[in-house]
């Protein structure tokens, strides 16, 4: 973690963050021809524990041997896996030049950590079976979908929306 | 050049994960220098107090939405190879709430906790762990949401063939609103929020031309391009040039020899699907390990995606050659037919022959393909100890190369999915 004393840079400028994002899509779509994702990388870890704890159980389910593939190679051998690797090390490189390494919670200043970080796990589950649903998450989604003008990713779109700032109201405390 | 290179086989699975990595890399580090690293900055998207998500978001779509036009219509990309993943509407509409739900809840969506985690945000790691347990539950649960999760699936279909409008005509359409949603979200930052648009914005800028107005202009540009420049799409249907149609047949470009594809499979490749093409009952006998049985009149994109690389067999390589030509002219262009069929496969790979010159290089060739050949459950024939006849009829062996423990026994290569 860098020196908590140098004070955080700023964010970049929305639209110009969105061109670049833009860009590392556009480039998965012509380099791959696939868009980006993340949630499926959550899905093959959880597989293979499932696969650890109970073999055959895995084996035997078609959602969690989806995610382990026929045992030839390692179901961590995958696109996903690998690119949610990538996010990591990305993210951890730019909030380093950006000074924004910080060992903490985020929060509003009128909520308790403990609270929050039940919120956190409650809402890590509910948007993961969310995930499973719409078949991807808002970068599998809303992001790739939405530029190949997925008609499916756009319906999940608006609903993400809509879903959002629907129970916004019921969360205020936490954020506000 | 054609692209999607990795579709047209300019690198193997080994390099796609590299490719991966430094996709992930330069997606996270953008999504950092967003500020989607805090949940605080991402859920005051629904308090009307930073609508960052949206801008980068929307900014995003359309610039990879344009870009990708741009690199279909002029020639590069070959737009059906894109995976494009199935719509369920039900569940996506359901799923698309939960994931919004929880997005409010658990301040982050799958990307941003993992960068968030990455920059020290304990609750971003406590929000994976949620994430780890809600897909364990709906895992669990699978068995009997499979009927929910199946609801009006309505295949790969985009918002063009929904619509019946032209795929340009729908570019140029959101690009306008979602430039009317940055237009009204700086609008709401000032009124609800009361947060006054900086000279980065499309509406506070005291200079006529800023980084942000010219982005917009330039995607608005590209966004007219695309309505009257047409459609992106290769031609679906090829002119049947018989001719040129004689010439790819007769020559081994489109064909996958019976020893590469024996390689394939005992490396465990699954960026391809090996179709056979045969009667069912042949294919309960016999088959290639791994191959799909699809009868030659159910073969459309609705049984094999077109984004899918192909590889045809039959007894056959004239059988095969028939759906080679049909699918091409349905637009499919990474097809493939196995060169000699069943019974190159059968010769080849299952019951190699001993050479007829035993020169250190033939054996050493020939010992390898015994090896792919008990591997795959045959055996080779000649020279060898006692000079085994080849089965008659080539003898299929009774349950092909279902050895247990063999690496390729899977009588369907499960393909691991493909999206998020």
């Amino acid at each position: 973690m860098s020196a908590p004393s140098a004070p955080p840079k700023p964010y970049l400028n929305p639209y110009l963050a969105g061109f670049g994002l833009g860009l590392v899509l556009l480039s998965a779509f012509v380099i791959m021809g696939r868009g980006l994702g993340a949630s499926g990388a959550v899905t093959t870890t959880a597989a293979v524990a499932v696969r650890t704890v109970a073999p055959a159980y895995a084996g035997a389910s078609p959602f969690f041997s989806d995610y382990l593939g026929d045992g030839s190679i390692s179901p961590f051998k995958d696109w996903l896996v690998f690119q949610v690797i990538g996010v990591f090390v990305g993210g951890l490189l730019s909030g380093a030049f950006g000074n924004r390494l910080r060992v903490t919670v985020e929060k509003g200043p009128h909520f308790s950590t403990p609270r929050r970080l039940l919120l956190a796990f409650v809402g890590g589950a509910i948007l993961a079976m969310g995930a499973k649903l719409a078949l991807g998450c808002m970068s599998g989604q809303a992001l790739t979908g939405g530029a190949l003008l997925n008609a499916g990713s756009w319906a999940a779109m608006v609903c993400i929306f809509g879903g959002a700032y629907g129970f916004a109201w019921f969360v205020r405390r936490q954020w506000l | 050049m054609n692209a999607p290179f990795f579709r047209f086989g300019a690198f193997n699975d080994e390099t796609s994960l590299i490719v991966a990595f430094v996709i992930g890399l330069a997606f996270g580090f953008f999504l950092e220098r967003a500020g989607f690293g805090s949940a605080r900055k991402l859920t005051a998207q629904f308090y009307f107090k930073d609508l960052s998500v949206l801008k980068v978001m929307f900014t995003a779509i359309l610039t990879a939405m344009t870009g990708l036009y741009v690199v279909s219509r002029f020639g590069l990309v070959d737009l059906s190879l894109v995976h494009l993943t199935p719509t369920f509407l039900v569940p996506q509409l359901l799923g698309g709430v939960l994931l919004g739900i929880g997005f409010v809840i658990g301040g982050y969506c799958p990307g941003t906790s993992v960068v968030s985690a990455a920059t020290g945000r304990l609750d971003a790691v406590v929000f994976l762990g949620g994430m780890f347990a809600g897909t364990l539950a709906i895992g669990f649960a699978s068995p009997v949401l499979a009927p929910l999760a199946s609801l009006t699936a309505f295949g790969a279909r985009t918002l063009p063939a929904v619509l019946h409008l032209p795929h340009g005509v729908v570019v140029l359409a959101v690009v306008v609103l979602a430039i009317g949603a940055f237009v009204a979200a700086e609008w709401a930052e000032r009124k609800l929020g009361g947060v006054e648009p900086g000279p980065g914005s499309l509406l506070g800028s005291p200079r006529p031309l800023n980084p942000a107005r010219g982005l917009v202009a330039g995607l608005l540009g590209l966004g007219l391009v695309a309505a009257v420049a047409g459609n992106p799409y290769r031609e679906g249907r090829v002119r049947l040039d018989a001719r040129r149609l004689a010439e790819l047949a007769g020559s081994a470009v489109d064909q996958v020899t019976a020893e590469d594809l024996g390689a394939w499979i005992i490396e465990g490749r699954a960026d391809f699907v090996l179709v056979d093409l045969r009667s069912e009952a042949e294919y309960a006998r016999h088959r290639i390990p791994g191959a799909r049985h699809v009868p030659l009149a159910s073969l459309d994109d609705t049984i094999v995606p077109r984004t899918e690389k192909l590889v045809l067999y039959a007894a056959s390589e004239a059988q095969a050659a028939q759906a080679w030509v049909l699918l091409k002219a349905q637009g499919f262009k990474a097809v493939y037919t196995l060169a000699g069929g069943l019974d190159a496969w059968n010769h080849e790979v299952l019951f190699p022959a001993a050479p007829a010159e035993e020169t250190p290089s033939a054996n050493a060739a020939f010992a390898r393909r015994v090896a792919v050949a008990r591997h795959l459950g045959g055996s080779p024939r000649g020279a060898a100890v006692g000079t085994p006849e080849p089965p008659s009829n080539l003898g299929p062996p009774p349950t092909p190369a279902t050895t247990p423990g063999s690496k390729s026994a899977a009588p369907v290569a499960k393909k691991k999915r493909e999206g998020c």
